[in-house]
C-alpha cells in the first residue's frame, strides 16, 4: 500500500521566554493510504498539533523529513514547502487532497449548511452533481441543507463539517475530536456513519480522540504516545510514533 | 467558481449577515465624516458667499479714477480691449453731463447727473436693454421716485447754456425704458447713450448737434478728450493689478482694495482654522476608523483560517477585510453625505433667511463628496490590508486553534 505520510524526527515546540513549555517529537512516523489512524492521548499531549501539522497548516519547526504522497497527486516535500514559505502550494495541496473536520465544526456561520459544503467543490471547480445531496442524506443532513450552521445542533453541524471534508473527495481525512462535543450515542452513530463513507471511498483517515474505548470499538490503529519532562522538567515533550 | 468572485461574495455574505455588527461599523465611520464635511460645507458656503457677494457687485470691482485727467478714444478703448476690463465707458465734464427733467405726473423739474452706458454695462446687468439713441434713458431708483414715473413713462429733458449772450434751452423727449434698483445707485441719475451724454455736452460748449437740430458752432473741436471714465474689473482678483496699471500711467485710481484684502484675509483666515481643525478630525478619523476596522479582522481570525483551510490562498484572504472595509467606508460615506445634505438643509432653508442672506451659508461641490469618499476609502482599505496581512501571516492553525 503506498505510503501517504512519512515523517521523521519533525519536531514542534511552544517555549515561553522563560523557557517552560511543551514540544511534539515525532520520531517515526508512516501512515499508509486507506489506513484509519487515531491519535489517542490525554489533553494537551499534542495530538492537535500533531494533526495540524499533518493538514498542512501549522509549521513544524524541525523536520528531517516530512514527505506527502497523496492518492492521485505529485509527492511533495512539505517540510521545504514550509522552509520556503510556499504558502500557496500548501493551500493548493490542502485544497485537493486533504478534508479538515474541527472540534468545533468550524462551519462559517454566514453561509447555509449547502453553501459550506459546496464551499470546497467550488473552490475546485468540480461540476454540481448530485454529490451533495446524496452525501447529505448519508450523513442525515439533507434536510437541514437550506439552514445556517446557528440553527443546527450540535451532532447536525458536525455531520455537516464531515460532508464539508468529504464533499470534494479528497484522500485524507483528518478529524479533531470531531465528536468530543456529542453525547456518546450521538458520537457513535456519527463515527459509525463516517466510517462507512471513508471505507467506501477508500480515505486515509487520521483522528484525534481521548476516548480509547471508541477507538477500539472503530477498529482504528494507534500512534504510540509517551510523555515525559525534559530539560530539569521545564519542558513537556510528547513523542508520537507508530505503535 | 475562481477564488476572486468567491471571496467578494463571501466577504459580503459575512457582511450582510453580521448586520447590526457592519450598521455599528457603519455609524461610527458617518458620525465622525459627517461633522467633517458640515464643517468643510460651512467654511466654503461662508467664504463662496463672501467672495461672490464681493463678485456679483460691481460697485467692488469699480475702480475710480481721482480727479480729472485727459483720456481720448484710443485710450479708453486700449483698456477695453484687455481682458481683465469688463467694462469701460467715458465720462464727459460733470456740469456737461446735468440734465433737468420733468414729468408730466411731478410737479419739480429734477436736476439730474447723466452717465453714459452701453451693452455689457455690469451696474445695469439686470436691466431687459441698455438706452439707444437720443430718445432713451433709464432712471435710478432716487429720480423714478422723485419724478414719480415708471418704465415705459415718457418724459421731458431739458438743458441750458449761455450762448453768444443769451440763455438758451432746448428740450427733447425721453422715454423711461427701466428703472434701476437702488442697488444700483442710491442717488438720483440717468443712464444715456454715450451719444446723447456727448451730445449734451457739445450743446453746452456752443457747438450745434445737427442730430437733435440744436444749432452753434459748427467748427471742430478736434479729437475729444474726456474728463473721467467708468471702469469696471472682470473680477475682484483683477482690481489691484487694474488699479497698479492705471497708477504706472500716472493716473490716480481708487477701488474697494481693503474690502476684498479683508475678504481674502478672512478667506485665508478661515481656511487655517478650518484645516487645523480638519487635519486632527481626519487624524481622529483615521485612528477611529483603522482601529474598528483592525479589531473587525482581529475578530475574524477564526474564520479567516477556515477560509485558509479549505484551501484559499493569503493573497484572497487580505482581500476579505480589504472588501469589508469598503463595504463600512462606502456605505459610511453615504450615510455622512445623506447626514450632511439634511443639515445643509437645515442650515440654508431654516437658518440663512433669517440672518438675511441671499446666498446659501452651507454648501459642497460635487468634487468635495468625491474627496471625501477617496480619502475615506484611501483609510479603510490602508487599514485593512494592515490587519489583513497581520491575519494571513498568521498560521491557519493559531487562527483555528486561539478562540
Amino acid at each position: 500500500m503506498t505510503v501517504v505520510y512519512n515523517l521523521k524526527n519533525v519536531v514542534k515546540q511552544r517555549v515561553s521566554d522563560d523557557g517552560i513549555g511543551f514540544r511534539l517529537v515525532v520520531p517515526d512516523i508512516q501512515i499508509s493510504a486507506q489506513e484509519n489512524i487515531a491519535l489517542v492521548g490525554h489533553s494537551g499531549c499534542g495530538k492537535s498539533t500533531l494533526l495540524d501539522m499533518l493538514a498542512l497548516i501549522l509549521a513544524p519547526d524541525e523536520s528531517e523529513q516530512f514527505d506527502l504522497h497523496p492518492v492521485g497527486g505529485k509527492d511533495d516535500n512539505i517540510g521545504q514547502l514550509w522552509k520556503r514559505s510556499r504558502q500557496s502550494h500548501l493551500s493548493q495541496i490542502r485544497k485537493r487532497h486533504i478534508g479538515y473536520v474541527l472540534q468545533s465544526g468550524g462551519l462559517l456561520p454566514y453561509l447555509t449548511v449547502r453553501e459550506n459544503i459546496e464551499l470546497p467543490r467550488k473552490l475546485l471547480k468540480l461540476p454540481d452533481d448530485d454529490s451533495i445531496n446524496s452525501l447529505s442524506r448519508v450523513l442525515g443532513i439533507h434536510r437541514q441543507l437550506d439552514k445556517l450552521p446557528g440553527l443546527l445542533s450540535a451532532g447536525e453541524r458536525q455531520r455537516a463539517a464531515f460532508a464539508r471534508a468529504l464533499s470534494h473527495r479528497p484522500s485524507i481525512l483528518l478529524a479533531d475530536e470531531p465528536t468530543a462535543a456529542l453525547d456518546p450515542i450521538t458520537a457513535q452513530k456519527i463515527m459509525a456513519v463516517v466510517m462507512e463513507v471513508i471505507r467506501g471511498l477508500k480515505i486515509t483517515l487520521i483522528t484525534a480522540s481521548h476516548d480509547w474505548a471508541h477507538v477500539y470499538k472503530m477498529e482504528l490503529r494507534t500512534l504510540r504516545q509517551e510523555s515525559e519532562p525534559v530539560a530539569d522538567g521545564r519542558i513537556y515533550e510528547s513523542r508520537f510514533s507508530d505503535g | 467558481m475562481t477564488q476572486l468572485p468567491s471571496i467578494i461574495r463571501l466577504s459580503f455574505r459575512d457582511y450582510s449577515h453580521e448586520w447590526r455588527m457592519s450598521g455599528c461599523f457603519i455609524l461610527a465611520l458617518a458620525s465622525v465624516l459627517a461633522p467633517m464635511l458640515i464643517l468643510f460645507g460651512l467654511k466654503f458656503g461662508v467664504v463662496s458667499s463672501m467672495v461672490h457677494e464681493l463678485v456679483e457687485n460691481p460697485v467692488n470691482r469699480e475702480i475710480r479714477p481721482v480727479g480729472s485727467g485727459r483720456y481720448d478714444d484710443a485710450w479708453i478703448d486700449a483698456y477695453r480691449a484687455r481682458g481683465d476690463v469688463e467694462f469701460v465707458i467715458p465720462k464727459t465734464r460733470a456740469l456737461a453731463a446735468t440734465i433737468q427733467l420733468k414729468s408730466e405726473t411731478s410737479a419739480r423739474i429734477l436736476s439730474t447727473e447723466m452717465q453714459a452706458t452701453d451693452s455689457g454695462d455690469p451696474l445695469l446687468a439686470r436691466m431687459p436693454r441698455v438706452p439707444r439713441g437720443y430718445g432713451e434713458l433709464i432712471l435710478s431708483q432716487a429720480a423714478a421716485s422723485k419724478l414719480n414715473v415708471a418704465a415705459g413713462d415718457r418724459i421731458d429733458a431739458s438743458l441750458a447754456r449761455q450762448f453768444q449772450g443769451k440763455r438758451e434751452r432746448v428740450h427733447l423727449p425721453l422715454d423711461v425704458i427701466a428703472i434701476a434698483d437702488a442697488t444700483v445707485t442710491t442717488r438720483a441719475v440717468a443712464f444715456v447713450s454715450l451719444d446723447l451724454l456727448i451730445a449734451s455736452e457739445n450743446f453746452k460748449d456752443g457747438r450745434a448737434v445737427p442730430e437733435l437740430e440744436w444749432t452753434g458752432n459748427n467748427e471742430d473741436g478736434g479729437e475729444r478728450v474726456y474728463p473721467s471714465f467708468r471702469l469696471y474689473a472682470r473680477s475682484i482678483y483683477d482690481v489691484e493689478g487694474l488699479v497698479n496699471a492705471l497708477e504706472a500711467e500716472g493716473v490716480r485710481a481708487k477701488a474697494n482694495v481693503a474690502e476684498i484684502t479683508t475678504v481674502q484675509s478672512i478667506d485665508r483666515n478661515l481656511s487655517v482654522i478650518f484645516w487645523i481643525i480638519a487635519c486632527v478630525g481626519a487624524v481622529g478619523f483615521s485612528f477611529s476608523l483603522g482601529a474598528s476596522l483592525w479589531a473587525n479582522v482581529d475578530r475574524k481570525r477564526k474564520e479567516l483560517s477556515v477560509l485558509r483551510l479549505v484551501g484559499f490562498k493569503s493573497g484572497r484572504i487580505v482581500l476579505f477585510p480589504v472588501l469589508q472595509a469598503c463595504y463600512t467606508a462606502l456605505l459610511g460615506w453615504l450615510l455622512a453625505v445623506l447626514v450632511y445634505l439634511a443639515f445643509e438643509h437645515v442650515i440654508n432653508f431654516v437658518l440663512a433667511p433669517s440672518l438675511k442672506l441671499e446666498r446659501e451659508l452651507c454648501y459642497l461641490l460635487t468634487e468635495h463628496f468625491m474627496w471625501a469618499l477617496g480619502l475615506t476609502v484611501t483609510i479603510a482599505i490602508y487599514a485593512a490590508i494592515l490587519g489583513g496581512l497581520r491575519a494571513a501571516r498568521i498560521q491557519p492553525s493559531d487562527g483555528l486553534r486561539e478562540i
